[in-house]
């Protein structure tokens, strides 16, 4: 399989070697972002990958032969339906562990050098800057309820317009645009019109 | 400039920057999983599907794998004289297969959540106990 390089997928050719070419870029372009708004959902790392990886594996099961301008909106929906699942999970499993006996959790396990490597980071100062500003965004972003949450991630993260982050989230473009502009309105309250 | 940066405020637009630079920050880890998880979506959908057909093929080793569970379960759960030992092991060996068919309880073991079953075990004996 090629390097996949974000950006158009070819929707010429048909077949299916350059189909799973089309894919591939498509993941690839839209992973990352994936993974932010699932972490979001589910403030959890782990379950975050878990999430972006089921939903992966059913657009490419069920929905590859679909036309590629279809993905993003099929995608994000699959996804999104995949976090409210392990909501639902993790809400069951909590009541069955709270009539459990305490166990100190992950007592024993290593942190993780790869986990703990530093990434490729900016200036110190302007890195200081966004540090604050990413934290605090994240902290309301964490709020939100997960419409909105959704909503606004579609439209600034991804990019997304009202149709399609309407069709990624099962609704109609007026309940997007409603989510979204509650969602900037609890957003400013909380950081301030301009926090960066 | 896309139509939704067109019409954003400054609001917007700083958040939309802090949120790239977010994902601009997310670690080799991570992504490395999520190429892997992108490859394994990318083989999954090439892989030949299988017919309707496939499932047959597995029957008989379906039906080995129960009748032995079957036999298993009705030789640990003899019951005392005065019940139908017939009926008691069907019962059980039922509410067994609903367990082992049940894939929430698959799901929490794969979660090594063992200790759940301990729990249960504790509580299954207890009750023979009181009895």
């Amino acid at each position: 399989m090629p390097p996949a390089l974000p950006g158009d997928v070819d929707l010429t050719d048909s077949s299916a070697q350059s189909r799973s070419r089309a894919l591939n870029q498509f993941l690839a372009s839209v992973e990352l972002r994936a993974f932010k708004i699932a972490q979001a959902g589910l403030r959890h790392e782990d379950d975050a990958l878990d999430a972006v990886q089921d939903a992966m594996l059913q657009l490419a099961r069920a929905y590859a032969d679909r036309p590629a301008e279809e993905w993003k909106p099929l995608f994000y929906r699959i996804l999104e339906n995949r976090i409210r699942d392990m909501q639902r999970r993790r809400t069951v499993r909590g009541r069955v562990i709270a009539w459990l006996p305490h166990r100190g959790e992950d007592e024993d396990e290593e942190p993780d050098p790869i986990a703990q490597a530093p990434s490729p980071e900016p200036q110190p100062v302007k890195r200081l800057e966004l540090d604050e500003a990413m934290e605090a965004l994240e902290k309301a972003l964490g709020e939100l309820p997960r419409r909105q949450q959704q909503a606004f991630l579609l439209r600034t993260l991804e990019g997304m317009d009202v149709a399609e982050t309407a069709a990624a989230m099962g609704c109609s473009q007026g309940s997007v645009k409603t989510h979204y502009f509650r969602a900037l309105q609890a957003l400013r309250a909380q950081l301030g019109e301009l926090y960066l | 400039m896309s139509p939704v940066e067109e019409s954003a405020t400054d609001f917007e637009r700083n958040a939309r920057t802090v949120l790239e630079e977010s994902v601009q920050r997310i670690d080799a880890r991570t992504r490395s999983r999520l190429n892997q998880a992108r490859h394994a979506a990318l083989e999954a959908a090439v892989a030949p599907r299988r017919g309707w057909w496939h499932g047959f093929t597995l029957m008989p080793a379906a039906g080995a794998a129960a009748a032995a569970l079957l036999v298993a379960v009705t030789l640990w759960h003899r019951e005392p004289a005065g019940e139908l030992p017939v009926l008691a092991a069907q019962s059980a060996s039922v509410e067994d297969m609903d367990l082992l068919t049940d894939s929430e309880g698959l799901d929490l073991m794969e979660g090594g959540d063992g200790s759940f079953y301990e729990w249960a075990a504790a509580q299954a004996e207890n009750g023979a106990s009181d009895s």
